[in-house]
């Protein structure tokens, strides 16, 4: 070998040391983020996720993040398994029960102190009220998706009914639903989810309300009430008739929806993205075949819903807060990510009230988004949500099933259900 | 061979296992392995059922005795699981074994191609996973859109669709009958190679005495098959006792608890709950109650 060639030899091997030194240096500065999520567990919404985690990469370099999937009947447990054993993702994806179930673990970081006054100001009106425990901010509410009952104007007029005006009280929405039934055998006059989950008690909460029952929690009258056992009375009349068809979940009633064979639906506002993405249906003929609007009202005179959105979290020992919180932030607020994901994809309502961006805003201008923001929106009631909520629902739930289901008297079914309650 | 040539060589014998020891250290690797995959979390179950431990709590548990093993047997969902599961359990078992039988009896005679081709048919049950199982029938059962309503309504059966799932009287024989389709081919499997291992000359001297065929059946056949036949049930009853995935998939255990048999009832409490402790006293229970049906199966196959 030539003096040359050593020379040239000890050049490149010098400059590749210095290249592989300034990597591993880069490497060590660049932060990671770990994000704990079931978005991109499924098929509707991964890609705008991939899109957006990529976005926020290229906008922030120096920050790296790892999507973790974990599907959404799984979160809850692998978190609190995570959690206890001292090993959580920075941020994750949560929604319900679960958000008030982790907070109760206490590790949580509480999140009062990083929006900024100008994000606190853009904030819709109470929507991190629900998500304040003891005074702290335990989550930021990525989106909303509260409840709305829909209604398929066709079936209405082919029922007789006037699709323009639809039932406000239980009285009428019992009437109107007989009618469809009467007049159109082969449609489910009313889609509610009625499986024994935690979500189910969730969705059917605001109906029970409407009767002024108050199982559990706060200001609870019990199972055993005159008020729950006029709404059991009041649900298996509904199933006895054929108005109403028991187990399905709420997911599943949707492809009927977009088939037209289900005239009310109590169903989160995603509804619309998933009727259009099934039959294809163009905005303007969703909006002269669907409407919606609050729950009819009961003896006690008031509208219920609840909140399906989905929210943020960060834990408590993560290394990496400041850009935690950027991720979290950017996944709510930024105007890409929400039309790119929360509007585009989940037809869901963003937690902010202007995102700065004309065309986006302008998309939350429709008949259907205002209906929720201006008319749902204001029925939002809290939901007993806690460590015990997993169990009452399966013992309220149980009860509903056996309602809707069987032939026990409802007196007894009640009083099963609070013995269940007190245990 | 003389009483002298007996004595001979089983003196020696006796002498060698007199002097086998008690532990063969190479068999330690087995038990160790075995110490650390069952005896561990049946130990440490043992000890999470007496404590009140809930996974939320992230204070240490406290020992509270035999107070979960107290409130469990006060419990009328646990009582209504168990029976749930007896009802599930013996009732699938005793009829897919029925109509096991029935199969391969009726198919015994069939020969050549068509037998296979029989053979392949009524087997393929048994090759769909359960899961596979428990969606294909959900969706067979659904109250609209069900295949089993439509024809049903079709042939003038029924006056209007039934909610098979949805009834709290019919959700648990409904589940059964997913559950005997997909267990049925194990019973005929086992039944058919039973017969066919029957000597021949046992069914020839059968035959020479004029033996008909119910006779055939009872006094002949019959008596050969009792053994796998127990052994098979007693397998299958330990494998649905803990049958999740089916009734899961199909019901969650309801309408109400109609369908909640022990191992729902004790996913609910420990994954929905996270009441580990409860979950744990009965899951104790749930092993003290598979251990029976264990040294049952392991007596038939000693008999066997």
């Amino acid at each position: 070998m030539s003096l040359l060639d050593k020379r040239w030899l000890t050049l490149i091997g010098a400059a590749s040391a210095v290249a592989m030194l300034s990597a591993s240096a880069m490497a060590q500065d660049k932060i990671t983020v770990t994000f704990a999520n079931w978005a991109s567990a499924e098929g509707t919404t991964r890609d705008a996720l991939e899109k957006i985690i990529a976005d926020f990469e290229a906008a922030n370099p120096n920050i790296d993040i790892v999507s973790e999937t974990i599907s959404f009947s799984e979160i809850a447990r692998q978190l609190v398994l995570r959690a206890r054993s001292g090993n959580p993702p920075d941020v994750a994806q949560i929604a319900g029960n679960d958000t008030i179930l982790l907070a109760g673990t206490g590790t949580l970081e509480p999140l009062d102190a990083y929006p900024s006054d100008q994000l606190k100001a853009n904030i819709k009106p109470g929507a991190l009220s629900t998500l304040t425990v003891d005074g702290k901010l335990i989550a930021f509410p990525w989106n909303q998706s509260p409840a709305g009952l829909w209604y398929n104007k066709e079936i209405l007029k082919a029922a007789g009914l006037d699709p323009e005006n639809p039932p406000k009280t239980i009285p009428e929405i019992t009437a109107a639903l007989e009618a469809i039934h009467a007049s159109q055998p082969d449609v489910i006059p009313l889609g509610m989810d009625t499986t024994n989950r935690a979500f189910a008690l969730t969705s059917n909460w605001p109906w029970m309300r409407v009767f002024g029952a108050v199982p559990v929690g706060e200001g609870a009258t019990g199972a055993n009430s005159p008020e729950m056992r006029a709404y059991l009375t009041w649900m298996r009349d509904l199933a006895q008739k054929g108005l109403i068809e028991p187990g399905r979940k709420i997911g599943e009633f949707r492809p009927l929806a977009a088939q037209g064979k289900v005239a009310f639906h109590w169903d989160q506002v995603l509804l619309q993205g998933v009727i259009q993405g099934t039959n294809g249906m163009s905005n303007e003929d969703f909006y002269s075949t669907w409407g919606v609007t609050t729950l009819p009202i009961g003896p006690n005179g008031t509208a219920h819903t609840f909140e399906g959105g989905h929210q943020l979290i960060m834990f408590g020992n993560s290394a990496n807060k400041e850009a935690a919180w950027s991720f979290i932030e950017y996944l709510s607020t930024d105007a890409a990510a929400v039309d790119g994901y929360t509007v585009g994809v989940l037809s869901s309502l963003p937690s902010i009230v202007a995102t700065g961006d004309p065309e986006v805003d302008a998309k939350l201008d429709t008949p259907i988004f205002n209906a929720f923001s201006t008319r749902v929106i204001p029925t939002l009631s809290p939901q007993p949500y806690g460590a015990e909520y997993a169990a009452a629902a399966t013992a309220i739930m149980a009860g509903v099933q056996e309602a809707v289901t069987g032939n026990q008297p409802i007196d007894e079914i009640a009083a099963s259900m609070q013995q269940q309650l007190d245990k | 061979m003389t009483v002298a040539e007996l004595t001979a060589t089983t003196g020696p014998a006796r002498r060698n296992a007199e002097r086998t020891p008690w532990f063969d250290w190479m068999v330690t690797p087995t038990l160790v392995v075995l110490a650390v995959v069952v005896g561990y979390p049946i130990v440490y179950t043992l000890l999470l059922s007496a404590q009140d431990y809930n996974l939320l709590d992230f204070e240490p548990a406290n020992f509270v005795g035999l107070d979960n093993y107290t409130t469990l047997f006060a419990d009328s969902i646990f009582w209504t699981s168990l029976l749930n599961t007896a009802i599930y359990s013996f009732g699938s078992v005793s009829i897919s074994a029925l109509f096991g039988l029935a199969l391969a009896l009726l198919s015994e005679n069939i020969v050549g191609r068509h037998s296979r081709m029989v053979r392949s048919l009524l087997l393929m049950p048994w090759a769909v996973p359960f899961v596979v199982v428990a969606f294909l029938f959900r969706y067979m059962y659904l109250q609209n859109g069900g295949i089993i309503n439509a024809l049903l309504l079709w042939a003038g059966v029924i006056a209007e669709p039934v909610p098979w799932l949805n009834s709290a009287s019919l959700a648990m024989p409904a589940v059964m009958v997913a559950n005997i389709w997909a267990m049925t081919p194990f019973f005929f499997l086992l039944l058919s190679a039973a017969l066919s291992a029957i000597p021949n000359e046992v069914i020839e001297a059968a035959r020479v005495d004029r033996a008909k065929t119910w006779s055939m059946v009872f006094h002949i056949k019959l008596p050969f098959l009792r053994n796998p036949l127990l052994i098979g049930s007693l397998l299958m009853l330990i494998a649905n006792f803990n049958d999740f995935a089916k009734i899961w998939a199909m019901t969650q255990g309801g309408p109400g608890y109609s369908t909640s048999t022990l191992v729902i009832y004790v996913y609910r409490l420990a994954f929905e709950n996270f009441e580990f402790g409860y979950a744990s006293a009965m899951g104790v229970i749930w092993l003290l109650l598979l251990l029976v049906f264990a040294v049952a199966y392991l007596r038939a196959l000693r008999m066997g």
